[in-house]
């Protein structure tokens, strides 16, 4: 006998109760792009699915999840619901010594000049990124950039422009390249490195990274981690020549 | 509760040290996977027993110190 209960406890949240027990959970984001994202945690199976039923009857679509690349149990409960894989991405360690990443941020290619994180002129940064994320977005699609949670200012695409380096290039009014990291505590997030398209090929990505990791190296984190998407060859490659390991991996489902 | 990681298993599954010395495992909520918060050993965690089985949980949070 179906005895769960679900309940919109929040404009965001619903809860499955059953024996007057929490038995699940239910969660709705949106991020800052706009999508939203699901997750539903919950200790009894039946508790899924009367969950998963009530949360799409209540909210529009198109619906986002994430889930483990091996969790084919949590997978195959959304598929129910007619999610499909949308993306896949892995989630690599970036080891920081040189030594081991086989990056070294001493050989800078020619004509190249990398401002660490906190020297970059704000108005410059903010056209690079807007230049990055069009380009982008004409090409491939946003679905290739890195997961963005924090929503900027109104009509700003940068959380903390403290965290971005840059490079320059001899004679450019303008940035071609930047790299954002993010440290918490010991451990740190490469979040972005993107470099303009017409200035690509120069190696200056690569130098960005190596900039990167050096610094964290210097300040005894001894890795980093930053998610790939697995369709998005280029940054794959840039990954995995700097050591690169993967860690795990994870499906982004969609409901259209 | 809160605990402590102490060791990383595969499927995003981790044992926890509770502060009353109990050991469980603990997966992650989807909260903490849409977030994607990084678990590792040592982390201080909030983690919220299974009413079913007390020797599994579920890592509601990670405390930033």
């Amino acid at each position: 006998m179906d005895t769960v209960t679900i309940t919109r406890v929040a404009q965001t949240q619903w809860e499955a109760v059953a024996d007057d027990l929490v038995v699940g959970r239910g969660d709705v984001s949106r991020r800052p792009d706009g999508r939203l994202f699901l997750s539903i945690d919950v200790w009894r199976d039946a508790a899924f699915d009367r969950l998963a039923a009530t949360m799409l009857a209540d909210l529009p679509t198109p619906l986002h999840t994430l889930v483990g690349e091996d969790d084919h149990d949590t997978t195959a409960r959304w598929e129910r619901f007619g999610f499909t894989v949308g993306r896949r991405e892995g989630a690599y360690d970036l080891p920081t010594d040189p030594r081991e990443s086989g990056l070294d941020a001493t050989r800078l290619p020619a004509g190249v000049t990398v401002l660490p994180a906190g020297e970059a002129d704000e108005d410059l940064l903010r056209s690079l990124d807007r230049a990055i994320r069009d380009e982008v977005e004409a090409a491939v699609g946003r679905r290739v950039l890195p997961a963005e949670l924090l929503a900027g200012p109104p009509g700003d695409t940068l959380v903390d422009p403290s965290k971005y380096a840059v490079a320059v290039l001899d004679g450019d009014a303008g940035y071609a390249g930047l790299v954002r990291v993010v440290r918490v505590r010991r451990r740190a997030r490469v979040g972005l490195v993107a470099v303009r398209a017409d200035r690509r090929r120069r190696g200056i990505g690569r130098a960005l990274l190596a900039h990167a990791l050096e610094g964290l190296h210097r300040d005894g984190i001894a890795s980093a981690w930053t998610e790939v998407d697995d369709s998005d060859v280029p940054a794959l490659a840039l990954a995995r020549a700097a050591g690169a390991r993967r860690a795990t991996g994870h499906l982004e489902l969609v409901r259209r | 509760m809160e605990g402590t990681v102490t060791e990383c298993l595969r499927n995003a599954i981790f044992r926890v040290e509770l502060q009353n010395g109990h050991h469980v495992l603990a997966h992650i909520s989807g909260k903490i996977r849409k977030n994607r918060i990084r678990i590792l050993p040592f982390d201080r965690v909030l983690v919220e027993l299974s009413p079913y089985d007390l020797t599994r949980g579920r890592i509601l949070y990670r405390y930033r110190t």
